[in-house]
């Protein structure tokens, strides 16, 4: 059995959450799920309400919320920069759910844009004890180029549509009108995120990177998240796991279904409910 | 905005409704429920249903924003979702806001299918007015189209990095598992107008037929908003909707019947 709770909090009660809270027993460690880009808090396709309930039936409290200006949230006016806005938002929101689970240590989870501000915290907050990045920071590598580039200059038939197409006989004339960004990671200095990660595990931290397809425009194989971010990614604490498959919102619902699976067994193996949190 | 003017809560049978009241500065004179569409159209107009419900606040209404069984917040899984469970949990936050605000009189927003469930609860619920937008009159149509998307989004080359199964999109509406019970519901929809004074507002593409005529003949008008909206358009399905034109309309209409 669970429950859920509708809040209104935050140092200047600007900020709305969901809290689930688990009736039986849990550990000390709550999950708390950030936004994705600018997707209100229930998250694409309803991800974030399925990842809480899900994890709320194992036993683990959990809030999913809106950050300052996002979804039902307001802005404070206090003016911080984002990444100020950030760390006090989750510092609110961790606030409430120990305030309401008695919660110490946390788990934070982010897809895209949510996994960068997840990153920001995770970095600096040691109440945070592990963090689930989907889609996090990734940079192209000479891997991801060989691997993108290389079957493309080897294929007949793609020199063949390029010289017919050049030549006019090829296609509708039309451009292919661009998708819409709705997604997107800002860019971070590699060096200061593989020095975040490092720190993260130094201090206990344990994390789990997925990755997805829909990122193939510059991630493309589970290799290359040590090509990224070098030895840090071979660490115990450090858990990868790259899904070709699946695109970057998780749309089909049992690509979903197997997301929520690894992130329960992930942290089930690593924050089992009845000793949550006591690793660090 | 004062801190506390809108309120998340949960309401209903076993608290399993989510909403989020919109209380004016001022006790209201009559208030507005905002039924939301299903599905992903749910979630790209969460902003424009806050936009939308911040401006009516403003100008005095009291606003309710809520969520159906199996859909946002509100408890149960998105398979769940059943027409005559969302025809029902309108009637419920409708008597939800008259309590919390203390009034009679209740006006009913929708777009979508919010629409088509607005018109559905009319006469249960009691609502003064209904303003409909885009609402959808033919279920058959709309099941068409949502299976054409769905169809369309199995090789969509801007999502996946190769097709996927036949079996891997099956049962679904573009990101939402959806039961037998609700295609057949939708399936066999087939909406006239309520005995209420009712407002269209039309975004769709021009069509050969007048397609409003059984909903407002008698109690309704129609008005048109630009641009069209992109409600069926894939490359957009995560894009959010956003309308100033149809805040403008929604407040002007309740301005003129204040």
């Amino acid at each position: 059995m669970m429950r859920e709770e509708a809040h209104r909090f935050g140092r200047g009660r600007h900020l709305v959450g969901i809290a689930g809270l688990a009736d039986v027993a849990a550990g000390d460690t709550g999950v708390i799920v950030i936004n994705a880009g600018l997707v209100h808090r229930i998250g694409p396709f309803r991800l974030h309400v399925e990842l809480t309930r899900q994890l709320n039936a194992a036993g683990y409290p959990t809030l999913r919320f809106d950050l300052s200006t996002l979804g039902d949230s307001t802005a404070t006016g206090g003016g911080q920069t984002r990444t100020q806005q950030v760390c006090a938002d989750l510092d609110d929101a961790m606030n409430l759910l120990k305030s309401r689970a008695g919660c110490e240590r946390f788990v934070l989870v982010g897809l895209c844009s949510g996994a960068q501000n997840a990153h920001i915290v995770a970095a600096t907050d040691p109440r945070v004890s592990g963090a689930v990045f989907l889609d996090g920071y990734a940079y192209r590598t000479l891997g991801y180029k060989l691997r993108h580039y290389l079957p493309r200059i080897v294929d007949p038939g793609r020199w063949a549509r390029l010289l017919r197409r050049r030549a006019g006989g090829g296609g509708d004339g039309l451009p292919k009108p661009p998708s819409e960004p709705i997604f997107a990671v800002a860019p971070a200095p590699r060096e200061e995120v593989i020095a975040d990660f490092t720190g993260m595990v130094a201090r206990g931290m344990k994390l789990y990177l997925v990755y997805s397809g829909g990122i193939s425009n510059y991630f493309n194989h589970a290799r290359q998240f040590r090509e990224c971010f070098g030895k840090v990614m071979s660490h115990p604490a450090v858990t990868t796991r790259y899904l070709a498959e699946t695109d970057h919102t998780y749309i089909l619902t049992g690509d979903r279904a197997r997301l929520l699976d690894g992130i329960g067994g992930w942290l089930a193996h690593n924050f089992p409910p009845a000793a949550a949190g006591r690793h660090a | 905005m004062r801190p506390d003017a809108e309120m998340p809560f949960f309401f209903g049978d076993d608290a399993g409704l989510f909403g989020m009241y919109h209380a004016p500065a001022l006790p209201a004179r009559r208030a507005v429920l905002m039924c939301p569409p299903l599905g992903q159209d749910l979630i790209r107009c969460h902003r424009l249903y806050r936009q939308l419900a911040q401006a009516l606040a403003g100008q005095g209404l009291a606003v309710l924003r809520f969520d159906y069984h199996g859909t946002g917040d509100s408890a149960g899984g998105s398979a769940e979702v059943d027409w005559n469970r969302c025809v029902a949990d309108t009637v419920t936050a409708t008597a939800e806001l008259r309590l919390r605000a203390g009034v009679d009189r209740v006006v009913v927003f929708g777009a979508r299918l919010g629409g088509s469930i607005a018109l559905a609860a009319a006469e249960r619920a009691r609502f003064s007015e209904v303003i409909a937008w885009d609402p959808v009159l033919e279920g058959d149509e709309y099941v068409s189209a949502l299976d054409a998307m769905q169809a369309a989004l199995r090789e969509d080359a801007d999502r996946f990095t190769r097709p996927r199964s036949h079996a891997d999109v099956a049962e679904q509406w573009l990101g939402f598992n959806i039961g037998d019970g609700l295609r057949h519901q939708l399936s066999e929809l087939s909406l006239r107008g309520a005995d209420v004074p009712t407002l269209v507002l039309d975004s769709l593409p021009p069509s050969a037929g007048s397609r409003w005529d059984r909903i407002v003949s008698s109690r309704g008008t129609v008005a048109a908003i630009a641009p069209p909206t992109p409600w069926n358009d894939l490359r957009r399905l995560e894009a959010a909707i956003l309308s100033q034109p149809l805040i403008q309309a929604v407040s002007g209409r309740l301005k003129e019947t204040a």
